[in-house]
Protein backbone atom coordinates (compact mmCIF):
# COMPACT_ATOMS: atom_id res chain seq x y z
CA UNK A 1 0.00 0.00 0.00
CA UNK A 2 2.79 2.43 0.59
CA UNK A 3 4.28 1.74 -2.50
CA UNK A 4 1.09 2.34 -3.96
CA UNK A 5 0.58 5.97 -2.46
CA UNK A 6 4.66 6.60 -3.64
CA UNK A 7 3.44 5.56 -7.16
CA UNK A 8 3.78 7.83 -10.14
CA UNK A 9 1.55 6.57 -12.98
CA UNK A 10 2.35 6.77 -16.44
CA UNK A 11 6.22 7.61 -15.11
CA UNK A 12 7.16 4.55 -13.01
CA UNK A 13 6.63 1.04 -13.54
CA UNK A 14 3.19 -0.17 -11.56
CA UNK A 15 4.25 -1.17 -7.80
CA UNK A 16 5.11 -5.31 -6.85
CA UNK A 17 3.75 -6.01 -10.30
CA UNK A 18 5.65 -9.28 -9.90
CA UNK A 19 2.60 -10.53 -7.63
CA UNK A 20 -0.69 -9.65 -9.47
CA UNK A 21 1.21 -9.90 -13.09
CA UNK A 22 -1.46 -13.01 -14.13
CA UNK A 23 -4.06 -10.20 -13.60
CA UNK A 24 -2.81 -8.43 -17.15
CA UNK A 25 -4.87 -11.19 -18.98
CA UNK A 26 -7.60 -9.41 -18.48
CA UNK A 27 -7.23 -5.82 -19.64
CA UNK A 28 -5.37 -7.74 -22.83
CA UNK A 29 -8.10 -10.32 -23.57
CA UNK A 30 -10.02 -7.22 -23.72
CA UNK A 31 -8.31 -4.68 -25.59
CA UNK A 32 -7.46 -7.55 -28.06
CA UNK A 33 -11.13 -8.53 -28.36
CA UNK A 34 -12.45 -4.50 -28.50
CA UNK A 35 -10.05 -4.15 -31.54
CA UNK A 36 -10.45 -6.96 -33.04
CA UNK A 37 -13.83 -7.61 -33.40
CA UNK A 38 -14.27 -3.55 -34.28
CA UNK A 39 -13.28 -4.66 -37.44
CA UNK A 40 -14.67 -7.91 -38.05
CA UNK A 41 -18.05 -8.01 -36.83
CA UNK A 42 -20.64 -7.57 -39.69
CA UNK A 43 -22.67 -5.23 -37.36
CA UNK A 44 -21.81 -2.48 -35.34
CA UNK A 45 -24.48 -3.94 -32.82
CA UNK A 46 -23.00 -7.28 -32.56
CA UNK A 47 -19.36 -5.84 -31.40
CA UNK A 48 -20.24 -5.32 -27.37
CA UNK A 49 -21.58 -8.90 -27.27
CA UNK A 50 -19.16 -10.34 -29.60
CA UNK A 51 -16.46 -8.81 -27.83
CA UNK A 52 -17.49 -9.92 -24.60
CA UNK A 53 -17.43 -13.96 -25.84
CA UNK A 54 -14.25 -13.05 -27.06
CA UNK A 55 -12.42 -12.18 -24.01
CA UNK A 56 -14.20 -14.75 -22.18
CA UNK A 57 -12.57 -17.49 -24.84
CA UNK A 58 -9.13 -15.70 -24.76
CA UNK A 59 -9.37 -15.89 -20.57
CA UNK A 60 -10.55 -19.38 -21.01
CA UNK A 61 -7.81 -21.04 -22.80
CA UNK A 62 -4.89 -18.99 -21.41
CA UNK A 63 -6.36 -20.55 -18.05
CA UNK A 64 -6.39 -23.99 -19.56
CA UNK A 65 -3.42 -23.70 -21.02
CA UNK A 66 -2.36 -22.88 -17.95
CA UNK A 67 -4.06 -26.13 -15.95
CA UNK A 68 -2.54 -28.45 -18.79
CA UNK A 69 1.26 -27.28 -18.18
CA UNK A 70 0.46 -27.47 -14.77
CA UNK A 71 -0.36 -30.97 -14.82
CA UNK A 72 2.22 -31.78 -17.17
CA UNK A 73 4.85 -30.25 -15.08
CA UNK A 74 3.61 -31.20 -11.49
CA UNK A 75 1.91 -34.47 -12.21
CA UNK A 76 2.86 -35.88 -15.01
CA UNK A 77 6.83 -35.36 -15.29
CA UNK A 78 7.12 -36.20 -11.69
CA UNK A 79 5.71 -39.94 -12.45
CA UNK A 80 8.29 -40.44 -15.71
CA UNK A 81 11.25 -43.03 -14.30
CA UNK A 82 14.19 -41.51 -13.08
CA UNK A 83 16.79 -42.94 -15.66
CA UNK B 1 -11.90 -3.44 -53.41
CA UNK B 2 -10.98 0.70 -53.12
CA UNK B 3 -7.67 1.17 -51.01
CA UNK B 4 -8.08 4.95 -49.51
CA UNK B 5 -4.33 5.81 -48.22
CA UNK B 6 -6.26 8.90 -46.52
CA UNK B 7 -7.80 5.85 -44.31
CA UNK B 8 -4.77 4.57 -43.40
CA UNK B 9 -3.18 7.42 -42.52
CA UNK B 10 -5.53 9.34 -40.73
CA UNK B 11 -5.82 5.37 -38.38
CA UNK B 12 -2.44 5.74 -38.05
CA UNK B 13 -2.65 9.51 -36.60
CA UNK B 14 -4.88 8.38 -33.82
CA UNK B 15 -6.24 4.77 -33.33
CA UNK B 16 -9.73 4.80 -34.85
CA UNK B 17 -9.35 8.31 -36.39
CA UNK B 18 -10.12 6.63 -40.37
CA UNK B 19 -12.88 4.93 -38.94
CA UNK B 20 -14.29 8.05 -37.74
CA UNK B 21 -13.61 10.29 -40.24
CA UNK B 22 -15.02 7.50 -42.88
CA UNK B 23 -18.42 8.31 -41.49
CA UNK B 24 -17.88 5.14 -39.46
CA UNK B 25 -17.99 6.62 -36.18
CA UNK B 26 -19.31 3.87 -33.81
CA UNK B 27 -16.86 1.42 -34.85
CA UNK B 28 -13.89 3.86 -34.81
CA UNK B 29 -14.92 4.47 -31.02
CA UNK B 30 -14.79 0.75 -30.11
CA UNK B 31 -11.40 0.33 -32.20
CA UNK B 32 -10.08 3.42 -30.73
CA UNK B 33 -11.12 1.91 -27.01
CA UNK B 34 -9.55 -1.62 -27.76
CA UNK B 35 -6.06 -0.25 -28.79
CA UNK B 36 -5.83 2.31 -26.30
CA UNK B 37 -7.07 0.20 -23.42
CA UNK B 38 -4.08 -1.65 -24.40
CA UNK B 39 -1.70 1.54 -24.85
CA UNK B 40 -2.38 3.01 -21.89
CA UNK B 41 -2.60 -0.35 -19.73
CA UNK B 42 0.79 -0.90 -21.03
CA UNK B 43 2.18 2.75 -19.95
CA UNK B 44 0.60 2.28 -16.59
CA UNK B 45 2.27 -1.09 -16.19
CA UNK B 46 5.58 -0.64 -17.19
CA UNK B 47 6.29 3.15 -16.87
CA UNK B 48 7.20 4.84 -19.70
CA UNK B 49 10.23 3.30 -20.08
CA UNK B 50 8.61 0.09 -22.07
CA UNK B 51 8.46 2.59 -25.07
CA UNK B 52 12.03 2.91 -26.24
CA UNK B 53 13.06 3.34 -29.94
CA UNK B 54 17.00 3.17 -29.06
CA UNK B 55 17.06 0.57 -26.70
CA UNK B 56 14.06 -1.90 -27.93
CA UNK B 57 14.24 -1.05 -31.06
CA UNK B 58 12.71 -4.19 -32.39
CA UNK B 59 9.53 -4.26 -30.00
CA UNK B 60 9.92 -0.12 -30.92
CA UNK B 61 8.50 -1.69 -34.82
CA UNK B 62 5.57 -2.99 -33.46
CA UNK B 63 4.75 -0.12 -30.78
CA UNK B 64 5.30 2.38 -33.94
CA UNK B 65 1.76 1.13 -35.18
CA UNK B 66 -0.09 3.09 -32.72
CA UNK B 67 1.14 6.34 -34.30
CA UNK B 68 2.53 9.57 -32.96
CA UNK B 69 1.49 8.62 -29.37
CA UNK B 70 4.54 5.93 -29.28
CA UNK B 71 6.48 8.39 -30.66
CA UNK B 72 5.53 10.91 -28.25
CA UNK B 73 6.25 8.27 -25.32
CA UNK B 74 9.62 7.64 -26.70
CA UNK B 75 10.35 11.10 -26.83
CA UNK B 76 9.26 11.70 -23.69
CA UNK B 77 11.11 8.50 -22.10
CA UNK B 78 14.76 9.99 -23.42
CA UNK B 79 13.51 13.35 -21.88
CA UNK B 80 12.67 12.61 -18.93
CA UNK B 81 14.03 9.35 -17.70
CA UNK B 82 16.98 9.27 -19.81
CA UNK B 83 18.20 12.38 -19.18
CA UNK B 84 16.96 11.87 -15.02
CA UNK B 85 15.16 15.05 -14.95
CA UNK B 86 12.86 12.73 -13.06
CA UNK B 87 14.01 9.92 -10.90
CA UNK B 88 17.27 9.87 -9.76
CA UNK B 89 20.45 8.34 -11.90
CA UNK B 90 22.30 5.29 -10.51
CA UNK B 91 25.54 3.78 -11.95
CA UNK B 92 25.01 0.25 -13.20
CA UNK B 93 27.25 -2.93 -11.64
CA UNK B 94 30.24 -2.77 -14.79
CA UNK B 95 33.23 -4.77 -15.10
CA UNK B 96 36.04 -3.25 -14.14
CA UNK B 97 37.96 -0.50 -16.82
CA UNK B 98 34.78 -0.52 -18.53
CA UNK B 99 32.76 2.75 -19.01
CA UNK B 100 30.00 3.73 -16.68
CA UNK B 101 26.77 3.10 -17.72
CA UNK B 102 23.55 4.54 -16.08
CA UNK B 103 20.04 4.02 -15.11
CA UNK B 104 17.12 5.41 -14.02
CA UNK B 105 15.86 4.46 -10.65
CA UNK B 106 12.18 4.77 -12.13
CA UNK B 107 13.74 2.04 -15.05
CA UNK B 108 10.86 -0.76 -15.80
CA UNK B 109 12.12 -4.40 -14.03
CA UNK B 110 10.94 -8.19 -15.15
CA UNK B 111 7.32 -8.43 -15.33
CA UNK B 112 6.37 -4.67 -15.37
CA UNK B 113 9.10 -3.88 -18.39
CA UNK B 114 8.08 -7.20 -19.72
CA UNK B 115 4.40 -6.78 -19.70
CA UNK B 116 4.05 -2.89 -20.63
CA UNK B 117 6.02 -3.73 -23.82
CA UNK B 118 4.31 -6.65 -24.44
CA UNK B 119 0.83 -4.60 -23.72
CA UNK B 120 1.81 -1.47 -25.92
CA UNK B 121 3.12 -3.67 -28.20
CA UNK B 122 -0.43 -5.35 -29.11
CA UNK B 123 -1.71 -2.24 -29.38
CA UNK B 124 0.65 -0.93 -32.26
CA UNK B 125 -0.06 -4.46 -34.24
CA UNK B 126 -3.74 -4.37 -33.68
CA UNK B 127 -3.56 -0.88 -34.95
CA UNK B 128 -2.05 -1.99 -37.94
CA UNK B 129 -4.84 -4.18 -38.34
CA UNK B 130 -7.60 -1.17 -38.33
CA UNK B 131 -5.86 1.00 -39.83
CA UNK B 132 -5.90 -1.05 -42.66
CA UNK B 133 -9.64 -2.12 -42.03
CA UNK B 134 -10.27 1.69 -42.41
CA UNK B 135 -8.53 1.82 -45.94
CA UNK B 136 -11.00 -0.96 -47.45
CA UNK B 137 -13.87 -0.03 -45.37
CA UNK B 138 -16.98 1.49 -47.27
CA UNK B 139 -17.71 4.51 -46.04
CA UNK B 140 -20.69 5.29 -43.95
CA UNK B 141 -21.72 1.56 -43.45
CA UNK B 142 -22.08 1.99 -39.90
CA UNK B 143 -25.61 1.59 -39.95
CA UNK B 144 -28.08 -1.25 -40.56
CA UNK B 145 -26.89 -2.15 -43.69
CA UNK B 146 -23.50 -2.51 -42.83
CA UNK B 147 -21.23 -5.41 -44.02
CA UNK B 148 -17.65 -6.29 -44.35
CA UNK B 149 -15.59 -4.57 -46.73
CA UNK B 150 -15.55 -2.90 -49.88
CA UNK B 151 -15.83 -5.66 -52.51
CA UNK B 152 -17.53 -8.01 -50.38
CA UNK B 153 -19.78 -9.80 -52.04
CA UNK B 154 -21.91 -10.34 -48.75
CA UNK B 155 -22.25 -6.07 -49.00
CA UNK B 156 -25.41 -5.07 -50.78
CA UNK B 157 -24.59 -1.46 -51.90
CA UNK B 158 -27.36 1.12 -50.93
CA UNK B 159 -30.17 1.31 -53.61
CA UNK B 160 -29.78 -2.28 -54.73
CA UNK B 161 -32.84 -4.37 -54.01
Amino acid sequence: MTSLLAWTPFLQPAPEVDSWWWLLIIPTAVGIALAYTSIRSRTVAAIPREALVMTLQIIAAVVGIAIGLYLLVMVLLPMLPAE
Amino acid sequence: MNFRPIGALLGWLFPGLGHIAAGNTRRGLYAMAGVMLLFVSGLLVGGLDCVDRTEDSLWFIGQAGSGPIAFAASFANDALLKSGSVGEMITMPAPPNAPKVFANTYKGLAHANEFGTLLVFLAGLLNVCVLLDAAVREPKSDGTTSGRRTGDPRVKPEGMP
